[in-house]
C-alpha cells in the first residue's frame, strides 16, 4: 500500500499489473458473456437462478454502505472527526456501488431493455426489486455530487464546489433516505420467498436486520479501510474516531442480535438450531463470529486500541458474507437441487470489476487529494 | 442507453411520487376481478391414465420443442422446462400411484406478478397470468417469488433469454376457445370452466365420493387461491403440491412495501431535518455518545 503514496509518482506500483491484468480479463469476459448470452456464459440453471454475481451484489452493498453511515455520522450528528474519512468513504462506496451496478447489468438476461426499470409505465411499486434498482441509481448520482469536488478541485472549477457544499446537507441527506431504502429493501426482496429461504434466515423483519446489518457492516468497513489506508500512508490514526466508529457499531451489532434472537424465539425456530446440518452449523456460526465475536470485541477495553473495531469489523463483515450467502444462494431450496458451480466466465468477470475498483481507487488516491496532509492532520 | 435524462428524471420523480400516492392498502396483484369469474381448471388425478395427450397439445399450440429421452424416440421432460410448459408426471408410492400434471398455477395473488419489477407478468382480468418479452428484463426474480417453481428461462444458446411459462392459453381464450390441453384430455380428467363453477364442480365430487378423494380441493384456498386446482387420491405434498398455508403469498411483501416506502420517504428526511436542527443549536455535543 506504501506504493500508492503521492510521494513517489513516478514509480508504477508492482500491484499495478496484475489489477491492470484481471480487470481487462474481467471486461473481455463481460463482453463476451453480453454477446452470448446468460445460458452459454454462465452456470447457473433454473434450479440456481441467480448466481454468484448476486451474491456479490449483496454483500458488497452493505460494505459500501460505509459512505452513508459516514455521511450521517458526520453531516447529521455534527461529528467533525469523522470529515477526514468523508471523501475516502465516499469514493469507496461510489467505486463499490460501481461495481454492483455492472454485475447487476451484466446478471440481467435482457441487457438491451434494462432501462424498462425506469419507464413510469412499466414501474411496478409493489417490487421491491424495482425499488432497490431505482434507490441504488438514484444513490450512485448522489455519491457522484458528493466525490465531484475531489475531482473539480483538481481542475480548477470551484463555482460548481461552491453549490455541492451549499446543497450538500441536501444532497447527503437525499443519498441517507436512499440508503435507508435500499438497504432495508434488499432485505425485504426475499419476504416473497417465505416457502423457499431456510426458517433460520427468514422472517417479517428481514428489512430492518438487513438495514442494521448494513450499518455495522459499513462501520466495519470503515474501521478496516481506515486503519490499512491511515497505516500505508503515515498518518497519525485517530483513537477517538476509533472509539466512536467502536460504539457506534456495537449499537446496532446489539439491535441485530436482539431481533435476531427475539425472532428464533418468538418463531419457535430453536430446535433448528439444534439441528446438526449444515444450516444450523452455519447460523451458530453467523451469530458466534459475526455478532457474538464483534460485540464482545467492542464492549472490552479493545474498543479504545485500533486493533479493536478493525478485528471487530473483519469478523463482523464475515458473518454479513455468510447472511448473504445463505439468503441469496444455499439457503434457497429447490426441489431436485443440482449442484451449482459459478463458471470461469462468472468468477473472473466478478474477480475483474472489483480489482478495476481497485485499481480507480489507487488511481485516484495518487493524482487527487482524497486524505488530510499528515501535517494537518488533527489527531 | 437510448434513455435521456429528462426522461430519468421524470421516472425517479413518478416513482418516488407515486410510492406516496399508493400508501394506501392497494394491491396491484389481486386486482377488481372476481375469482370466481376466472378462466379456470380442475385437474382429477383420479382420472388421470397418464397419456400426455395435454403435453402435447400444449407443444403444438405453443409450437415448444419436445425434450426426447436418450434414444430420441420419446417425449421425455423430467420438469418444468422453457420448452416444457406443462407435462404429465408419476408419483409412485409403494402401495399407491397416481399422476400429476404441471403447469402454471395462474393464482389469485401471484407472487411472480408482485415481485416483477417492470410490470412484464401481470394478471389479466379473464385469469391468466401472462408475459410480455418487450417488458421482461431478464432479472428472474419470478423464478424465486413463484412457491411453485413454474416460471423458467431459456438458459440454451438464447441471446436474449426469455422467461417461459404456461399462459392458460390466454391467446386462445380471447377467440372464446378453451385451453388446448383441456380440449385434448381424452378422459375428462382435466377439464376447463369459469373457477367458481370447477369448485362447485369439485366440491360435489368429493362429497358423493368421500373414498376415492383427499378430503382437500388443492388451489382453492393454497397460496390465497389458485386457477388451476386439484383433486387427488394420495396426499397432495407426495405429488409435490407442498402445503403454502392460505395467505396470498405477496401479502407480507406488499404490506411491508406499503408501509415502508412512505415511512422512510417521509420519515427520514423529517428525521434528519430534526437531528440537523438540533445539532445547529450544538444540542448533540454533549449527550451523543458516538
Amino acid at each position: 500500500m506504501a506504493a500508492i503514496t503521492r510521494s513517489n509518482k513516478n514509480n508504477i506500483p508492482i500491484a499495478f499489473w496484475p489489477l491492470l491484468a484481471l480487470t481487462l480479463l474481467g471486461i473481455g469476459l463481460a463482453i463476451y458473456r453480453l454477446v452470448v448470452g446468460l445460458g452459454v456464459s454462465t452456470n447457473m440453471s433454473d434450479h440456481y437462478p441467480w448466481g454468484i454475481w448476486i451474491t456479490v451484489d449483496l454483500f458488497l452493498i452493505p460494505v459500501a454502505g460505509a459512505a452513508f453511515t459516514i455521511s450521517l455520522l458526520s453531516y447529521f450528528l455534527g461529528r467533525e472527526d469523522y470529515h477526514s474519512i468523508i471523501r475516502p468513504a465516499v469514493l469507496a462506496g461510489f467505486l463499490g456501488y460501481g461495481v454492483v451496478g455492472v454485475l447487476l447489468f451484466l446478471d440481467i438476461g435482457r441487457w438491451p431493455q434494462f432501462y424498462n426499470i425506469f419507464v413510469p409505465g412499466y414501474i411496478n411499486l409493489h417490487s421491491f426489486l424495482e425499488e432497490v434498482s431505482l434507490c441504488v441509481t438514484l444513490y450512485t448520482l448522489i455519491l457522484i455530487l458528493e466525490i465531484a469536488p475531489v475531482f473539480l478541485e483538481k481542475w480548477g472549477y470551484t463555482v460548481p464546489i461552491r453549490w455541492i457544499q451549499r446543497g450538500i446537507f441536501v444532497i447527503a441527506g437525499a443519498g441517507i433516505v436512499l440508503s435507508m431504502l435500499h438497504q432495508s429493501s434488499l432485505g425485504s426482496m426475499f419476504l416473497l420467498m417465505s416457502h423457499k429461504l431456510h426458517p433460520l434466515w427468514w422472517t417479517p423483519a428481514l428489512p430492518l436486520l438487513f438495514y442494521l446489518q448494513a450499518v455495522y457492516t459499513g462501520l466495519g468497513a470503515t474501521a478496516i479501510a481506515v486503519k490499512l489506508i491511515w497505516k500505508a500512508m503515515g498518518l497519525p490514526i485517530d483513537r477517538v474516531l476509533f472509539r466512536r466508529i467502536g460504539q457506534a457499531m456495537s449499537i446496532n451489532l446489539m439491535l441485530y442480535a436482539a431481533i435476531k434472537v427475539g425472532d428464533w424465539m418468538g418463531a419457535g425456530e430453536i430446535p433448528l438450531l439444534l439441528r446438526p446440518d449444515a444450516f444450523g452449523y452455519l447460523a451458530w456460526f453467523q451469530f458466534l463470529i459475526g455478532i457474538v465475536l464483534p460485540l464482545g470485541i467492542l464492549l472490552s477495553k479493545l474498543v479504545g486500541h485500533t486493533s479493536g473495531p478493525f478485528w471487530a469489523g473483519v469478523f463482523a463483515l464475515i458473518g454479513t458474507f455468510i447472511e448473504r450467502l445463505v439468503v441469496s444462494w444455499i439457503g434457497l431450496a429447490e426441489p431436485n437441487p443440482v449442484s451449482y458451480i459459478p463458471s470461469f466466465t462468472e468468477i473472473f468477470i466478478t474477480i475483474g470489476m472489483i480489482a478495476g475498483g481497485v485499481l480507480i481507487y489507487g488511481a485516484v488516491v495518487r493524482y487527487f487529494k482524497l486524505f488530510p496532509d499528515p501535517e494537518h492532520a488533527h489527531a | 442507453m437510448t434513455l435521456s435524462r429528462r426522461d430519468f428524471f421524470k421516472a425517479a420523480g413518478l416513482a418516488i411520487g407515486g410510492a406516496l400516492i399508493t400508501a394506501g392498502p392497494a394491491q396491484a396483484s389481486t386486482g377488481e376481478a372476481d375469482p370466481n369469474e376466472y378462466a379456470a381448471m380442475l385437474y382429477d388425478a383420479t382420472m388421470c391414465v397418464g397419456c400426455n395427450a395435454c403435453t402435447n397439445a400444449c407443444r403444438q399450440w405453443n409450437k415448444t420443442t419436445a425434450e426426447p429421452d436418450a434414444r430420441l424416440l420419446y417425449d421425455a421432460p423430467k420438469e418444468l422446462s422453457a420448452d416444457t410448459w406443462t407435462m404429465i408426471q408419476l408419483y409412485q408410492g409403494e402401495s399407491e400411484t397416481s399422476f400429476v400434471k404441471r403447469q402454471c398455477m395462474h393464482c389469485v395473488s401471484p407472487a411472480c406478478v408482485s415481485g416483477c419489477p417492470v410490470q412484464a407478468l401481470q394478471k389479466t382480468a379473464e385469469g391468466p397470468v401472462t408475459y410480455d418479452q418487450e417488458r421482461c428484463i431478464g432479472c428472474r426474480y419470478c423464478m424465486y417469488a413463484c412457491p411453485f417453481h413454474v416460471p423458467r428461462f431459456e438458459w440454451g444458446t438464447a441471446q436474449f433469454p426469455v422467461i417461459a411459462k404456461c399462459t392458460l392459453c390466454a391467446d386462445r381464450l380471447k377467440d372464446g376457445l378453451q385451453t388446448a390441453c383441456a380440449e385434448r384430455c381424452p378422459t375428462s380428467a382435466l377439464i376447463f370452466g369459469k373457477r367458481g363453477d370447477l369448485i362447485a364442480d369439485a366440491e360435489k365430487r368429493i362429497s358423493e365420493n368421500p373414498a376415492r378423494y383427499v378430503n382437500h380441493l388443492y388451489g382453492k384456498d393454497d397460496a390465497g387461491g389458485t386457477s388451476v386446482m386439484y383433486l387427488s387420491g394420495v396426499p397432495f405434498e407426495k405429488l409435490g403440491l407442498e402445503d403454502l398455508g392460505t395467505t396470498p403469498i405477496p401479502e407480507i411483501s406488499e404490506g411491508t412495501a406499503n408501509i415502508l416506502l412512505p415511512g422512510i420517504l417521509v420519515g427520514g428526511p423529517l428525521l434528519l431535518g430534526m437531528i440537523r436542527m438540533t445539532a445547529k443549536r450544538g444540542g448533540w455535543e454533549d449527550t451523543w455518545p458516538l
